[in-house]
Formats: structure tokens, sequence, C-alpha cells
């Protein structure tokens, strides 16, 4: 296994685990804030954008996978 | 106008070590039309004072006709000569004719984002004063994004050298990296030479692909021409200012008349800035009128630049590092900045320091300063890698689903393949939209949460700061 191969197995893999990550996260995140919105509706604008930030920290971590794998891409030949 | 002169003469010490003619034609550019910015001063004043209705006569001054003829003389006649004898190369010429331009283009967008800040009819006194200077400041910056973005796209350069990954898919394609002006002038022959030779064909199985733009069809046509090659070159800061100018105009148009009762595009941008100063609002507070322009022009800046990248034939800037890399460190300056001036150099410190009150937290002093520092720095890299990875993987997924759709029409798979492909691109342009919009709020929020960070207050958590965001 040479290490061609060995990136091209892993990169995918990475990006796997990276997106598995961020969809617990994100799905924690989801069903707080759609709790507390539920829960009281009066505040729903701050929850909104503090979900949306929330999203965008959690969001990154797949994109920082992807990134990686786009910046190693080039190497698998 | 100053900012321009700091300009040339920055980018003329720059290039003087290995092109001193480059410099010389910079400033020459540069003072060139500082001369004709002056006529033009003139000549405008000469000409409104004349016609204007209460002077009564409305002749026209000798000295108007004076001022015209010597503008003409100076400022075409020089421009004819240096041209002409070719005494200077002909690339950093333009460019030093398009720095003034520049300059004060960014400083009119940067008032067009603070009038934006204030629907006018309603507080336009109270936030005027404070607009403008915040403007000057955010002009500032902008300058010196827009300077930084060929630098550290000449830094990427060699970067790119180990990995080599652009390329245009459909194109006999050129390099798509951008290179500054220096490497312009320099490889300009020889970069005209292989732009054909060099297909992307031997690279092409890997490595990001790009949808071909109108610069690149335009690159196709004219080969040689050099203003059309170094816009091939620099792709991206082109976009950059054709988004700059896009929002300017759109600004303009819609703020053009404002009323109390407002029309359409007046609404949506009155409503697009109010709530984004109901959300700051709630951070910032009081200290809102002085962040909220560079908030707003930050954010509209990204907005436009995102969204230019949906239409056919343009290109996102942002789905570039160095274009984020430069407004993330940007954003980060300016934020370290403001919380030196608000904490004062020694609350700074102290801030860095994790704000140590009691005996415990000044023997944790050795752990936590290098872990504000590490959260401070890491900052600009998760703002820059967020906005990147997330345009550029929407392009991305794009150039997928339209090469895939080439292909089948290669194949003469037309009924199969076309009418599936598009609702699928039209479906992802929906979604890139989203993120477009999504993107540039997180971004602009972000920057309201960090410049919130370094703002002197009691009640917030200082031990946050460092691990919160990184």
């Amino acid at each position: 296994m040479n290490f061609a191969a060995t990136l091209g197995l892993a990169l995918p893999i990475g990006i796997g685990l990276a997106a598995i990550g961020s969809g617990i996260g994100l799905g924690f995140m989801g069903r707080g804030a759609m709790e507390a919105m539920g829960r009281q509706p009066e505040v729903l604008p701050k929850i909104q954008v503090a979900m949306i930030i929330g999203f965008g920290f959690i969001e990154a971590l797949t994109i920082y996978a992807f990134v990686t794998m786009f910046f190693l891409q080039g190497k698998i030949q | 106008m100053w900012m321009s002169w700091l300009a040339a003469l920055a980018l003329a010490g720059l290039l003087l070590p290995r092109t001193p003619g480059a410099a010389l034609a910079i400033v020459a550019g540069q003072s060139l039309m500082a001369i004709n910015f002056f006529f033009l001063d003139k000549l405008v004043k000469l000409f409104t004072h004349a016609m204007a209705p209460r002077t009564g006569n409305r002749q026209i001054p000798g000295r108007f006709f004076a001022f015209a003829t010597l503008k003409v003389l100076l400022v075409y006649g020089g421009a004819f000569a240096l041209i002409r004898t070719r005494a200077v190369p002909f690339l950093p010429l333009t460019c030093g004719l398009s720095l003034l331009l520049l300059v004060l283009f960014l400083q009119s967008l940067m008032r067009a984002a603070g009038y934006a800040a204030s629907p006018f009819a309603r507080r336009a006194p109270q936030t005027a004063a404070t607009s403008g200077n915040a403007a000057k400041l955010a002009a500032f910056f902008f300058t010196l994004a827009l300077l930084a973005a060929p630098v550290l796209a000449h830094a990427g350069d060699t970067a790119t050298q180990a990995a080599p990954v652009q390329l245009a898919q459909h194109d006999p394609a050129q390099p798509t990296t951008p290179a500054n002006p220096e490497t312009a002038t320099q490889s300009e022959a020889a970069a005209t030479a292989h732009a054909h030779g060099e297909a992307g064909a031997e690279h092409a199985e890997g490595g990001e692909a790009h949808l071909p733009n109108w610069i690149v069809i335009l690159n196709d046509y004219f080969p040689d021409n050099p203003v059309v090659h170094w816009m091939h070159e620099n792709e991206y800061l082109v976009f950059a200012w054709l988004a700059g100018l896009v929002f300017l105009v759109f600004t303009w148009i819609a703020m053009r008349k404002p009323t109390l009762v407002p029309g359409t595009l007046q609404n949506a941008i009155e409503w697009i800035v109010e709530s984004m100063e109901d959300v700051c609002g709630g951070m910032l507070g009081k200290h809102l009128p002085k962040y909220f322009p560079f908030i707003m022009a930050i954010f509209f800046y990204i907005l436009t630049m995102n969204l230019i990248g949906i239409i056919p034939g343009f290109k996102s800037s942002t789905s570039t590092l160095d274009v984020t890399l430069a407004l993330a460190l940007i954003t980060f300056l300016y934020v370290q900045i403001n919380g030196i001036i608000n904490l004062g150099p020694l609350g700074y410190l102290d801030h860095l320091a994790g704000s140590p009150r009691d005996i415990v937290g000044f023997a944790m002093l050795p752990v936590m300063i290098p872990v504000h520092i590490l959260g401070e720095l890491v900052k600009p890299v998760s703002l820059s890698c967020r906005l990147f990875g997330n345009i550029f993987g929407e392009d991305t997924l794009i150039v997928v689903f339209v090469g895939v759709a080439a292909l089948a029409l290669k194949a003469s798979l037309t009924a199969l393949a076309v009418p599936p492909m598009a609702g699928i691109t039209a479906l992802f342009m929906l979604l890139q939209t989203l993120t477009a919009i999504v993107q540039a709020l997180i971004f602009s929020l972000l920057t309201t949460v960090y410049l919130y960070m370094m703002l002197p207050h009691e009640e917030h958590a200082h031990g946050e700061a460092g691990h919160e965001h990184a």
C-alpha cells in the first residue's frame, strides 16, 4: 500500500467521519433550538440567530475536512 | 487621495529592487491621474459655479477654457507621450492610473455602505457623522484587502507549485492562480507563449475544476492582449471589483431618492440593514454606530461576491482562499486594533492573559497566554476557511453536475442527460443562494462577536474568549 493509495482511501473516509460528527452536532443543535422555539416563540429571532451562528461553526468542521481533501487531492496520482 | 499615494509608493517600493522601470511607471501613472483629478475638480467647480442659477449671468469664465486646455495638454499629452515613447512599461502605468480611481471607487463604496446603514429619512443625522469616519477606515481596509489579495496569491504560487491543483475543465486551460502585477509583467511574454501550450490535459484528472467564465472566453479570443491577459491572470480580483461595483450601483439605485414611505428596493435594503442592526445591536449595544458600517460593508461585499458566482459566466471571488484570507485578516486587524483602543494597551494584555484576578489565575498565566494568543490567531484561519470552503464546495458541486451533463451530451444522450441534470443544477443553485446569504451573515456576525469580545464589559466572561470560536 503506497502513499497515494493510502491517501485515496483515507480522504473520503475522513470526510465521511467529519460529516457524521457534524451531522450529530447539527442534530443536537437543531433539536435544542427547535425545543426552545417551541417553548418560547417570543424569543424566536434571537434563537434563530444563535442557531445559525452555531450551524456555521459546526458546519465548518466538515468544511475543514473538505478543504483538506482538496489540498491533498493533487497528490493522488 | 493620500491613501492611493501610499499604495502607489508601497507598490513602487515593492517593485523597485527588481524592475525600476515598473516602479517609475506606477508613480508616473499615479501622478498623471492626480493631475487629471486636480484639473477635473477645478473644471467642475468653475462650470457649476457658472451654471448656478443665482449667479445670473450664464457666462463660462475664461479660466475654464484655460484650465481645460492645460488639462488636455498635460494629462492626455503626457499619457500619450509616455505610451508612445515606450519610456515605461505598459502594465504598471495602467496600474498607477487605476490606483487612484480604485481608491476613490472604494471610498464611495464604503460611503454607500455607511449611507445604507442609516435609512436616511429616519435617523440620518446621528449616524451621518460617525459613518463618515468609519467609512474612511473601512475604505482603507478594503484597499488593503484588494492589495493584499495579489500579494497573497503570489505567496500562494510557491505553495501551489508543490501541489499543482488548478485548471479549467472545459477549456484549453490557463493557470488560474491570480498573480500579482509584478509577475504579470515579468512573465508576460512567457505566459502568453505557453498559455495555450500548457493545456490542462496533464492535470485535468485531478484537482479543482472551474467552469469557464467570460474572462476565460475573452482570453481565448484575444490571447495576446495584455489587458485581457492580466484580467485572466487576476480574474478573482476582477470579479471582486465587479462585485463591489454591482453592490455600489445597486445601493445607489435603491437609495437615490430616499422617501419616507420606501419603494421596493429601498424597502429591501432598509429591511436588510435594519434586521442586521437589530442583531448586531443586541451584542454591541451603544458601540453599534462605530462598528456598524464596517460590519455592513463586509456583509454586503461578501454577499455580492457570493451571489455573483451563481450567474453563469461569472465566478465567486470568495471561492479562492486568497480573497477570503485577505478579508479575514482585515477583520482580524480591525478587531485587534479596536481591542487595543477600547481596552487600552494594559487592558488588552490583561485580556490576552485571561484577566487573572486571583492566585489561581496568576498561577495559570504561562498556560493561558499561549492559549489565548492561539485562540486569536485561529480566528482568521477559521473565518477564511469556512467562507472559502462553503462557496468553493457549492461551486464544485455545480461544476460536477454540469460536467456530467456535458459528458452525456458528448455521448449524445441528450434526452437522458439534460432535463434531470438541469433540474438538479437548478436545485443546487437554490441551495447555493442560501449558502451565499448564510455565509455572508456568519462572517459578519462573527466579526460582531469578535468585536464584542474586545469591548470593555464587566459581565461577559473573558475565559471563554479563547476557546469558544477556535
